[in-house]
């Protein structure tokens, strides 16, 4: 139990490391950037299950591998969303005209995440 | 009953008037137990006090005595709660109802806003959700599993050490179930407007408390540099069940990592758990009175039926 916990706060500090950087990292890159106590193995371990649950992405760097992590489905389709925003000229039209295409429920899960209160509420 | 039955509202503002200050001298996890339960108990002590002086009244009530078979009169003549007062407690019980339907909505409305958030991060078994986004943010959000919400802005923003900190910090907040103390205070707060300070205690001192937990796999300087950069970005402080990182009085609480953690003192605990005691004393005694006083009216009705 307790094995478990830790080996997945192990799993997020890997995770938080390749958003971090600004390159696919190797295994040995992700152990040296988490220091001291952290085995090569260990690292190499956690880095194949992220994998395997599909949570990074992998490559091929000259002998090793390198790693990227992976958007979500819905970070990936919201990244796609703001791409087409930013390309067009009226994002007042474009975002009412989207709006217009929303069933209820959709609407209301929008109006729903808007009324959270964001940065600077207190 | 006469003035035992007063004596939990009283004690209640002076559980509200000295919890701050006892609070700040104890290590934060004995602080926030203290600020939670004994904010629950002074909260159910006074809603009590004021239900047992307006049942005086609301019990002279024809249809209420004549299926309870008390006599009104005896009621009337022998009970020691002046008439105005118990319509006062009467109005005042009305007054809390409402305050605590609308806190309960607004919780429950909060929970259901961290589940669906919870939800659309959609990442399996995963701890760590990482939103795509340039502003510095990170928050524990409740639930089977609890889930630490962080942004890559943030990440690139801590090196190594401050991102372990951090993580420890968000993991203390799910493990240690903060949002209940926070929701306990916040109910509490809504039954009883002297103990209002109460959820801005609780939030500072879970914060404190996850910066401790932190503390013990980080260096206490690492902490403090990472929630010090964190509060430098545009972190958000949510009122709702979302535990955010920061935003509250970071300056103080780098301050408090500075120096080593508070220890367990005795004298201010036993102080205010002494308090608690007697509320708890008080209304069982005044609930007997009470008793005392109906069942003096059913003789009486018993004796005219």
């Amino acid at each position: 139990m307790s094995n478990r916990r830790v080996s997945g706060s192990l799993e997020s500090e890997v995770l938080a490391t390749l958003w971090a950087a600004d390159k696919p990292l190797t295994s040995a890159e992700v152990a040296a950037s988490l220091g001291d106590d952290l085995a090569y193995n260990t690292v190499q371990t956690i880095l194949t299950r992220l994998h395997a649950k599909g949570a990074v992405h992998r490559e091929q760097a000259g002998r090793a591998h390198a790693y990227t992590p992976v958007l979500d489905d819905a970070g990936l389709a919201a990244n796609r969303m703001r791409a087409l925003l930013d390309k067009g000229t009226d994002k007042a039209a474009v975002l009412s005209r989207f709006l217009g295409t929303l069933t209820p429920e959709e609407e209301s899960t929008l109006a729903g995440l808007l009324k959270r209160p964001k940065r600077g509420a207190s | 009953m006469q003035t035992l039955v007063y004596l939990p509202i009283a004690l209640s503002v002076v559980f509200g008037l000295i919890v701050g200050p006892v609070a700040l001298r104890l290590p934060p996890q004995a602080a926030t137990w203290l600020i939670s339960v004994g904010g629950l108990i002074a909260a159910v002590g006074s809603t009590s006090s004021l239900s047992l002086l307006a049942f005086t009244l609301v019990g002279q009530n024809p249809v209420l005595a004549a299926q309870g078979r008390w006599s009104q009169s005896a009621l009337h003549h022998d009970s020691p709660v002046p008439a105005a007062v118990a319509g006062i407690a009467l109005i005042a019980l009305a007054v809390i109802s409402v305050r605590l339907l609308r806190s309960l909505i607004v919780r429950a409305s909060a929970m259901r806003d961290a589940h669906l958030l919870s939800r659309s991060l959609a990442t399996g078994d995963q701890e760590l959700a990482v939103l795509d986004e340039a502003a510095a943010q990170a928050y524990a959000v409740p639930g089977w599993p609890g889930r630490i919400v962080v942004t890559s802005g943030l990440l690139r923003r801590l090196d190594a050490g401050e991102r372990r900190a951090m993580l420890a910090h968000e993991r203390s907040h799910l493990a240690h179930h903060h949002h209940l103390h926070q929701t306990a205070v916040r109910l509490a707060a809504a039954a009883n407007p002297s103990l209002r300070q109460l959820p801005a205690l609780a939030a500072w001192s879970c914060e404190r408390w996850a910066d401790e937990d932190a503390a013990l796999t980080s260096p206490r300087g690492t902490v403090a540099s990472a929630l010090t950069r964190a509060a430098g970005a545009d972190l958000f402080a949510s009122p709702g069940v979302v535990l955010a990182a920061g935003a509250i009085e970071v300056d103080h609480r780098v301050r408090a990592l500075g120096i080593p953690a508070p220890r367990l003192r005795r004298w201010p605990l036993v102080s205010v758990t002494l308090v608690l005691l007697v509320i708890v004393a008080a209304v069982g005694v005044a609930m007997h009175d009470t008793e005392r006083l109906f069942e003096i009216a059913q003789r009486a009705y018993l004796a005219t039926h």
